[in-house]
C-alpha cells in the first residue's frame, strides 16, 4: 500500500538536507539550522500522528523505484505501531538534544550535523522494512555516535569511544552474519521483513537457532543488557550531554525494536524465551547492585538505563500483544525520560561544574528548576502512574505474568532496588541544604524549554495512553 | 452524577497556583480555601444523589480494558466526607500557620494535590485508578515531609518515607497485575462476585496488606511516620493522621471480604498488635511533641487493624471515622503550642499551655476523646473494639494494657506542657498571644465535630448493616473498661507528670523507659538491610570491574601478540627465505606422509 504522500522519504530527505546545510552553515548559525530542520522533522511526526489518531492505525508503507534487482533488495519503508512509536519519540529527542542539549555551546556545527545524521539514521532504521537497509541505517548510527563521543566527549572519551564501537561493530558483525544466513535460507531469497515472518518456519530449526543467536546477541548488546553492558557506563561517562541523550535515548531503542523484529520474525524465539527472561532478570537485578555504588550522577543515570532495558527485553520476551505493546511503549517512555534525566545531569555539571553526588549538596536551593525537573525524571522512571513509564511498565508485567506466570513479575523488585538509590540521591544531592555547593553558572532558556518538551511528553503519553495504545488493538 | 469531578477543584487550583506568579502569594491561600470548599459543597451533593459505580475506559489492549472505576457506595462516601470536611478546616489552619511568602505557592500547591489524590482514593473501586491515587499520596506526602529540605532531618525524613512505602507500590503493582491477568478486570466489582478460586487470591491479598502496612505505618515498616513529624504541622494534621495513612485501613475494608474468605484475618490481629503495642510504648517514650502523637497514630491505625484482624468491621468503621476529628485536632493543638514556644519540639520545653484558655480547652476535647471519656466520640470507637475483643481473651487482654498506655501517654502529653516555666530556665520567648485566630478556629469546628461523631453510634448501623453484616452493642463492661483506663491514664500521668515524681521515676525505671524506647532497634534492622544490600553491591562491583578487566587484558593480549610477531617481519631476504624453505619442506613431508 502507498500512502498519498510519501512521509518517510520526506523525513528522510529533509534531515539529509540538513546535515549538508548544517555542514556548510557557520558555526554560529549551524544550531539554529539544525533546530529548523529537526523541528520540521518533529512536525512531520506530529503530522503522522494526527493522521494515525484520525484513521485509527498506522499503516504507512513506501516503495522507492531504487533497488538491486540480483539480492532483491529494494528501497521499501514501513511503519508498524511499535517502529511509529519509537521514530516519533527519536525526532523529539533529537530535537531536544539540538535545542538544549549542548549547554557549553561547543563545536557546535560538528554536533549538530553528527546529531541529524543519528536522527536520519535512526528513522530509517525503524522504517526500514527490509534487512539490508535495517543494517546500513544501524551502522550509520552507530559510526555518528562514535565520533559523538571521539570528538566531543571529556577527557578520557578516545578509550570509551574506542570500546564503544569496538562492542558496537563486534555485534553489526553478528547482526551481518545473520542477515546473510537467513537471506540464504529463506525459500525465495529476501531481506524483506515480511516476507521473512511468513516464511521463517521454512527455515530448519538448527539454523534457525543459530540465526537467533547471532541476531540476539547483536541487539543484546546494543540494549545493552547483561553480560554485554560494560561498554555503556563508560560511554555515558565520557560522552557529552548530547551524546548521552542520543546513546541512552534512541540507540538503546535500535537493540530494542530489533528484539521485537526477532521474536516477530524467528518463530523459535517462542522456544527460548524463557531463557531470555532469565536473563533479563539476572540482569536487571546485577546491574540495580551495581547502581548502587555510583557516585558518578551519570553513571547512575546510565545504570538505570541498563535496569530499563533488561525489563524491556522481559517485555519482549513474553511474546503476547500486551507484552510487546508494553515493551514499544517503555521505550518509548524511557526515551523521553532518560533524555530528560541527562540533560538535567548535563545542567548540573554545567551549573555547578561537579557531577559527584559526594560533592553535590543542595542543588535545589541554587538551580531550582532543574533540581525538580531531576525529581519529576526520577519519579518518571520509577514508573509513577500518570508518567508514561507507568504504562509501559504495568503493560510489560500484564504481559510477562501472561507468559510466564507468577514469575514475570519477579523484575519488578529491581524498582524497588533502584528507586532506593535514586531517592537517595535526591536526597544526599538535591534536597540537603547543609554545606550547599555553590553555582559557577547558569541554565539558559533553551534547556528550560528543552525540559517543558520532555516533560510534556512525559505526561502526554501518561494521561493519554489510549491514542497511540489503539494503534496496537488493529 | 459524575463522582470523578469531586478532584475538579482541587486539581484546577493546583494548576492556578503553579501559574500564578510569585508576586501573588498572598491569593495562593485563598484559591486552595475556596477550592476546597466547592469541593465541600460538591461532596454535599454527591451525598444526597444516590449510590453507583461509574466506569471510564482510560484504555485498553488485547481486550484487557483498564477502567478507571469510581464508586459512591457507603464506604467511599464516608472517606469522601470525611476528606471534604477535613480540607478546608486543614486550609484555614495553615492561613495562620504558614507565614513565609516564598513557601505559600509551594505548599498550597502539594496540598491540593494531596487532597485530590485523596479523594480520587476514596471514590475508586478499581485497582487503576486506586494505584494512581495511591502512588500520588505516596509523591505528595514525600514532598510534603521534605518541604523544609533545609531543616537538617526533614529530607532524610522524606526520603525514608518513600523508600518505604515503594515497597508498599511494589507489592501493590505486582498484586495489580497477578488479579488483572487472572480476572481480566480491574475492578473491585469483578473481584468481589468472583472470589471462589481463593487459593490463587492468597498471594496477591497478602501483596496488597504489605502495601496497607507500609501506607499505614503498621509492623515492621511503621518507623516512616514518626519521622515524617518533620513536616509542617498541617501536613501531620492532614497527611499523617486523619487521611492519608488510614488509606492502608480503606483499603483492606473495602476488600473485608476477600480477607475474610482467604484466612489471612489472624495476619492483621498479629501485626496489629505488634503494631500498637510499639506505638503505644513509643508515644509513652518519645520527648517529642508531635512524634508522641505520631505514635499514637500508628496504635490508632494498629487498633482498626485489630479491629479488622478480628472481624469486627462496625467496630473498625466507627473508629475509623471518629479518629480524624481528635486526631487533627491534637496535632493542631501541638503546632499551636510549638508556635507559642518558639517552634520547640521537645515537650519537655514547652511550658504554660493553659495561658491560652481558647486553646487548652479545645485540646481538653481531643485529649478526652483518644482517652476514650464518655460522651466524646473516641470512647464509642475504643468501648465497641473492646466489644469485639471480648471474646478472645489474649486480644482483651492485650487491647486493656495498649489502652492504659493509651490514657497515660496522652494526659502526659496534656500535663507536660502545662508546667509553668521555672525562672531559673527561663531561655525561651513564650508568646500564647501570638496564634492567631484562624488556628484555633478549625479546632474548635473540630471540637464540635467530636461531640457530634457520638452519635454515628446510633446513626450508623441504619446504614452501614449491608456492609457490615453484624452491629455490636457496647456492653456495660466496655463502658467501665474504657472509661476506667481513661481514668488510671489521668491519675497514674498527673502522679508523674504533675506531682514531680518524672525524675525519681525515670532513673529508676531506665530499663523500662529503654524498653519502651524502641525505635532505635527497629531504625538500626533497617540500617542492616540497607546495609546488606551495598555489601551484595559492592561485591557485585568488584566482580564486573573483575570482568571489564579481563575482557581489556584481551585486547591487550592480542596487542602483545602483534607486538610479538612484528619481530618477524625484519625486512631481512634471507630470513624470509629460511621460513619459506622450511615452510616448503614442511608441506613436501606432509604430502608424502
Amino acid at each position: 500500500m502507498i500512502e498519498p504522500f510519501p512521509f518517510i522519504g520526506l523525513l528522510l530527505f529533509s534531515l539529509a538536507a540538513g546535515i549538508v546545510v548544517t555542514m556548510i552553515s557557520e558555526e554560529t548559525h549551524s544550531r539554529r539550522v539544525g533546530i529548523i530542520f529537526s523541528g520540521f522533522a518533529m512536525l512531520i511526526a506530529f503530522y503522522m500522528l494526527y493522521l494515525g489518531v484520525t484513521s485509527g492505525s498506522i499503516n504507512v508503507s513506501e516503495s522507492y523505484p531504487y533497488y538491486i534487482p540480483t539480492f532483491g533488495i529494494q528501497f521499501l519503508f514501513q511503519l508498524t505501531p511499535v517502529s511509529f512509536l519509537l521514530a516519533f519519540m527519536a525526532t523529539i529527542v533529537a530535537f531536544v538534544t539540538i535545542l538544549a542539549g549542548n549547554i557549553d555551546r561547543e563545536e557546535e556545527r560538528i554536533a549538530t550535523s553528527l546529531i541529524l545524521l543519528f536522527e536520519f539514521a535512526a528513522i530509517g532504521l525503524f522504517a526500514s522494512s527490509n534487512l539490508f537497509l535495517f543494517f546500513i541505517f544501524w551502522d550509520i548510527g552507530v559510526i555518528a555516535l562514535f565520533f559523538m563521543i571521539y570528538l566531543l566527549g571529556s577527557a578520557n572519551r578516545r578509550r570509551a569511544a574506542m570500546k564503544f564501537i569496538i562492542y558496537e561493530i563486534f555485534a553489526s558483525l553478528l547482526l551481518l552474519f545473520g542477515i546473510i544466513l537467513i537471506y540464504f535460507y529463506t525459500p525465495v531469497h529476501s531481506f524483506n521483513i515480511n516476507y521473512i515472518a511468513t516464511n521463517a518456519y521454512s527455515i530448519p530449526g538448527n539454523m534457525q537457532t543459530l540465526i537467533f543467536l547471532l541476531f540476539f546477541v547483536a541487539f543484546l548488546t546494543n540494549m545493552p543488557v547483561f553480560p554485554m553492558h560494560l561498554w555503556l557506563p563508560e560511554a555515558h561517562t565520557e560522552a557529552s550531554t548530547q551524546g548521552s541523550m542520543l546513546l541512552s535515548g534512541i540507540l538503546t531503542k535500535f537493540g530494542g525494536y530489533g528484539m521485537v523484529l526477532l521474536f516477530t520474525m524467528l518463530p523459535i524465539g517462542q522456544a527460548y524465551s524463557v531463557y531470555v527472561a532469565a536473563l533479563a532478570t539476572v540482569s536487571a537485578f546485577y546491574i540495580s547492585f551495581m547502581l548502587m555504588v555510583q557516585n558518578d550522577i551519570k553513571r547512575i543515570i546510565a545504570y538505570t538505563t541498563i535496569v530499563e532495558m533488561s525489563i524491556i527485553l522481559f517485555g519482549i520476551c513474553a511474546v503476547n500483544t500486551v507484552g510487546t505493546a508494553g515493551a514499544a511503549y517503555a521505550m518509548l517512555a524511557h526515551g523521553f525520560a532518560i533524555a530528560l534525566l541527562f540533560l538535567t545531569a548535563g545542567s548540573i555539571k554545567h551549573i555547578f561544574a561537579e557531577r559527584d553526588i559526594r560533592l553535590l549538596r543542595g542543588i535545589v536551593s541554587n538551580a531550582t528548576s532543574t533540581a525538580y525537573v531531576l525529581l519529576t525524571g526520577v519519579l518518571a522512571t520509577t514508573g509513577i502512574p500518570l508518567t508514561a513509564a507507568f504504562i509501559g511498565d504495568i503493560l510489560i508485567f500484564i504481559g510477562a505474568v501472561q507468559a510466564f506466570s507468577i514469575y514475570g513479575a519477579i523484575p519488578l523488585v529491581t524498582i524497588i532496588m533502584f528507586g532506593a538509590y535514586l531517592y537517595y540521591v535526591l536526597n544526599k544531592s538535591v534536597f540537603s541544604a547543609k554545606e550547599e555547593t555553590s553555582p559557577v553558572d547558569y541554565i539558559g532558556m533553551p534547556q528550560k524549554v528543552g525540559y517543558a518538551i520532555l516533560l510534556f511528553f512525559i505526561f502526554l503519553f501518561g494521561l493519554l495512553p489510549f491514542v497511540v495504545l489503539n494503534f496496537f488493538n488493529v | 452524577m459524575t463522582a470523578i469531578l469531586i478532584i475538579a477543584p482541587l486539581v484546577l487550583a493546583a494548576l492556578a497556583i503553579m501559574l500564578v506568579g510569585e508576586e501573588h502569594f498572598k491569593t495562593v491561600k485563598y484559591i486552595a480555601f475556596g477550592a476546597s470548599i466547592v469541593t465541600l459543597l460538591f461532596a454535599i451533593l454527591l451525598y444526597q444523589t444516590p449510590p453507583g459505580i461509574e466506569t471510564y475506559s482510560w484504555f485498553s489492549i488485547a481486550g484487557l480494558s483498564f477502567n478507571i472505576t469510581t464508586s459512591t457506595e457507603t464506604l467511599n462516601m464516608l472517606l469522601m466526607m470525611l476528606v471534604s470536611v477535613m480540607t478546608p478546616l486543614i486550609f484555614l489552619y495553615s492561613m495562620g500557620y504558614l507565614e513565609t511568602p516564598s513557601e505559600q505557592r509551594r505548599f498550597y500547591f502539594e496540598m491540593c494535590l494531596f487532597a485530590a489524590s485523596m479523594l480520587l482514593f476514596s471514590i475508586s473501586a478499581g485497582f487503576i485508578s486506586l494505584f494512581i491515587a495511591w502512588e500520588m499520596l505516596g509523591v505528595t506526602s514525600y514532598l510534603l515531609i521534605g518541604f523544609w529540605y533545609k531543616r537538617e532531618h526533614a529530607a532524610t525524613a522524606a526520603r525514608k518515607a518513600i523508600t518505604t512505602i515503594l515497597i508498599g507500590d511494589i507489592a501493590m503493582l505486582v498484586a495489580i497485575v497477578l488479579i488483572g491477568v487472572h480476572y481480566h478486570s480491574f475492578d473491585f466489582a469483578t473481584l468481589m462476585s468472583q472470589y471462589q478460586n481463593t487459593s490463587f487470591l492468597y498471594l496477591p491479598l497478602l501483596l496488597i496488606l504489605i502495601a496497607a502496612f507500609t501506607k499505614s505505618a503498621q509492623f515492621p515498616f511503621h518507623e516512616w511516620l514518626s519521622d515524617a513529624m518533620e513536616g509542617p504541622t498541617p501536613v501531620s494534621a492532614f497527611l499523617h493522621s486523619s487521611t492519608m495513612v488510614k488509606a492502608g485501613v480503606f483499603l483492606i475494608m473495602v476488600l473485608f471480604p476477600l480477607y475474610s474468605q482467604t484466612g489471612l484475618l489472624p495476619v492483621i490481629l498479629i501485626v496489629g498488635i505488634i503494631s500498637a503495642a510499639i506505638g503505644a510504648s513509643n508515644a509513652l517514650a518519645s520527648r517529642h511533641i508531635k512524634k508522641i502523637l505520631a505514635y499514637s497514630t500508628i496504635e490508632d491505625l494498629a487498633l482498626m487493624f485489630i479491629g479488622i484482624g478480628l472481624g469486627a468491621l462496625y467496630a473498625t468503621i466507627l473508629l475509623f471515622f471518629v479518629q480524624s476529628f481528635y486526631k487533627a485536632l491534637l496535632f493542631m493543638g501541638s503546632g499551636a503550642i510549638m508556635k507559642a514556644n518558639e517552634d520547640e519540639e521537645d515537650i519537655f520545653k514547652t511550658y504554660n499551655s493553659s495561658k491560652n484558655r481558647k486553646l487548652y480547652v479545645a485540646l481538653l476535647f481531643g485529649v478526652l476523646s483518644i482517652a476514650g471519656v464518655f460522651p466524646f466520640s473516641g470512647f464509642f470507637g475504643k468501648a465497641l473494639l473492646g466489644s469485639a475483643a471480648s471474646s478472645n481473651l489474649p486480644v482483651y487482654i492485650m487491647l486493656v494494657i495498649i489502652e492504659l498506655a493509651g490514657g497515660i501517654y496522652i494526659f502526659r502529653w496534656l500535663f507536660i506542657p502545662l508546667r509553668n516555666m521555672n525562672e531559673k530556665e527561663e531561655t525561651v520567648y513564650i508568646n500564647y498571644n501570638s496564634i492567631p485566630p484562624t488556628m484555633i478556629a478549625p479546632m474548635y469546628i473540630l471540637a464540635i465535630l467530636i461531640l457530634l461523631a457520638s452519635f454515628s453510634y446510633i446513626y450508623f448501623p441504619t446504614f452501614l448493616l449491608p456492609i457490615v453484616k453484624n452491629v455490636q452493642q457496647i456492653t456495660w463492661p466496655e463502658v467501665l473498661f474504657v472509661n476506667g483506663t481513661a481514668i488510671v491514664g489521668l491519675l497514674v500521668a498527673n502522679y508523674v507528670y504533675r506531682q514531680g515524681h518524672r525524675f525519681y521515676m525515670a532513673s529508676k525505671h531506665k530499663n523500662l523507659f529503654n524498653a519502651l524506647n524502641n525505635s532505635a532497634i527497629i531504625n538500626r534492622a533497617y540500617v542492616a538491610i540497607a546495609a546488606a544490600f551495598m555489601y551484595t553491591a559492592r561485591a557485585i562491583s568488584r566482580f564486573d570491574s573483575g570482568v571489564d578487566k579481563f575482557t581489556y587484558s584481551f585486547s591487550e593480549a592480542f596487542i602483545e601478540s602483534g607486538h610479538s610477531i612484528k619481530g618477524l617481519v625484519n625486512g631481512q631476504v634471507n630470513t624470509y627465505l629460511l621460513a619459506f624453505i622450511a615452510g616448503f619442506i614442511i608441506l613436501v613431508i606432509a604430502f608424502a606422509l
